[in-house]
């Protein structure tokens, strides 16, 4: 684990740390249970950290009665110290994201969707009853939802998916964003996802379909699938209703009319990283990964500076957080960042 | 849920937690265990359509993660338990004293959690010993302390947070 990632993972294990005090503390009330619930369901390592801090505390009893280390002594040295050194030794992400615990963004999170009611109707084709229903997410959201097939469909930040359901055929329209399936395996209902060039068909597996303007990249975590051009899409035709496998671990990249002819190695893990609400990078030019920022964050990251957009960087930082990117971009030797109410500049100092 | 449910609950756990802690608590192999374990107990809290009907959502999360623990037990071969909160039989099975190879395991644990411990800030190290070995409440810690209540909160959350890691780190 690098060192970005298990600094998140500590901010991560200290709020899961302080939830648990909270518990300890007395029964949560009604806005800090759903809090609660909201903290847990943002990510899985949420969960990791919350089981893992609880089973760690079950040795603390015996662990914190150190003989070598009396309780007086202790307190003599919290009392010697000062409150900046404090302060100091807390370092200062982990502060200030810790505040998003009583902050109302994570709770946002739950509390918009409601007004993104899944929109339904229902129609007829080929004299079979097909029921429609859209599903959106919103700038900065995530989302995820457990279809009538139980399918589970996941949407990253803005993106709008159609799910048509017949009995003998389900089919998803991804309009635009990216998507998660988690396939349900249903004999003789085959599901079809589509999105702009690309059309996937599946029976039972895992994987993340991401909709761009000029292509579509569809990466493959569990089984396998298989990739042609959308029929109705230019070049679909003379491809004849090729089709392409893609496997577990595999990547295809379908653009306008062209189908590649073979899959390639994909990074799952990054590929569904936002999953977990981390943005993954690995020696990327700043330019790439200020866009990929851009997709989740209210405000939206300039490079000033048109070297700047080359410079290469690695990390792993959560998504909700811009504010520790940005504390890392100011880290950076000659880059200058500023920051106000509408954007965050970053240039050559 | 009532009182004595939740600490049913908490026995139930404290009695065999170590399944889940061979999930949460060792590194090498087991690491990606964790993670598979909290990503299956992620889909099954996802599925929950309204939060509000569970009045003690941390009970119910390790209920949750015990039996699919459990279960992941079980596929490796080894005994493996549904855990049913209803049933008291299955309790009482479960409260049996734990085997001697993982109190060895518990004895190592704690040592090394103890060299973490010193390592903490002593405000926070102070309020993980008033809150765990004295049985003081938060605001006795906070009066203690001259801080916050929610100073308190934080600090614990903290200390929890960095051991955590720590001992992850350790293996």
């Amino acid at each position: 684990m690098n060192t970005g990632e298990e600094q998140v993972r500590e901010i991560i294990a200290s709020q899961a740390g302080e939830w648990l005090a909270a518990h300890r503390a007395g029964p949560l009330g009604g806005a800090e249970r759903r809090a609660f619930f909201a903290w847990l369901t943002a990510s899985p390592v949420h969960i990791e950290e919350y089981l893992g801090v609880a089973a760690l505390e079950r040795h603390l009893p015996v662990a914190a009665d150190d003989p070598q280390m009396p309780l007086e002594a202790i307190v003599e040295r919290a009392r010697a110290e000062a409150v900046t050194a404090t302060r100091l030794e807390a370092a200062p992400p982990v502060s200030s994201t810790l505040t998003s615990l009583r902050a109302p963004r994570r709770w946002l999170w739950v509390a918009v969707p409601a007004a993104l009611a899944v929109v339904g109707f229902a129609l007829w084709r080929n004299g079979e009853h097909v029921t429609a229903e859209r599903y959106a997410t919103r700038h900065g959201e995530l989302r995820s939802w457990q279809l009538s097939d139980d399918s589970m469909l996941r949407l990253n930040t803005d993106t709008s998916v159609t799910v048509r359901f017949s009995r003998s055929e389900r089919l998803v329209e991804v309009e635009r964003g990216e998507a998660l399936f988690e396939v349900a395996h249903a004999a003789g209902r085959p599901f079809r996802v589509r999105a702009g060039y690309a059309e996937v068909l599946a029976v039972g597996t895992r994987f993340d379909v991401y909709k761009q303007s000029d292509s579509t990249v569809v990466t493959v975590v569990e089984g396998e699938v298989r990739v042609g051009l959308t029929p109705g899409q230019p070049g679909a035709g003379s491809a004849g209703g090729r089709t392409v496998a893609v496997r577990a671990g595999e990547r295809l990249q379908v653009s306008q009319g062209t189908l590649p002819s073979t899959a390639v190695p994909a990074d799952t893990r990054r590929s569904t990283a936002w999953l977990r609400r981390e943005i993954v990078f690995e020696q990327e030019p700043l330019g790439m990964v200020a866009a990929e920022f851009n997709r989740y964050s209210a405000t939206p990251i300039e490079i000033e500076t048109p070297e700047l957009r080359s410079l290469r960087i690695s990390g792993v930082f959560s998504a909700d957080d811009a504010e520790t990117f940005v504390d890392f971009l100011k880290s950076l030797d000659g880059v200058q960042v500023e920051v106000t109410h509408t954007r965050i500049r970053v240039s050559r100092m | 849920m009532g009182e004595p449910k939740k600490a049913l609950i908490e026995r139930l756990f404290a009695a065999q937690g170590r399944a889940l802690q061979s999930f949460f608590y060792r590194r090498t192999r087991q690491h990606t265990d964790a993670a598979d374990l909290a990503q299956e107990v992620y889909v099954r809290m996802l599925r929950i359509k309204d939060p509000d009907t569970i009045a003690d959502m941390d009970a119910y999360l390790f209920t949750v993660a015990s039996n699919l623990a459990r279960e992941h037990a079980a596929r490796e071969g080894r005994r493996g338990i549904k855990v049913d909160v209803e049933d008291r039989a299955v309790l009482e099975e479960l409260a049996q004293p734990s085997d001697s190879d993982a109190q060895i395991d518990a004895a190592n644990q704690v040592k090394r959690l103890r060299e973490v411990l010193r390592q903490l800030p002593p405000r926070w190290h102070a309020a993980v010993v008033m809150q765990y070995v004295q049985g003081l409440s938060h605001r006795e810690i906070a009066e203690r302390l001259g801080v916050s209540v929610s100073m308190v909160k934080k600090y614990l959350g903290q200390a929890l947070g960095r051991c955590r890691r720590r001992m992850v780190r350790l293996g």
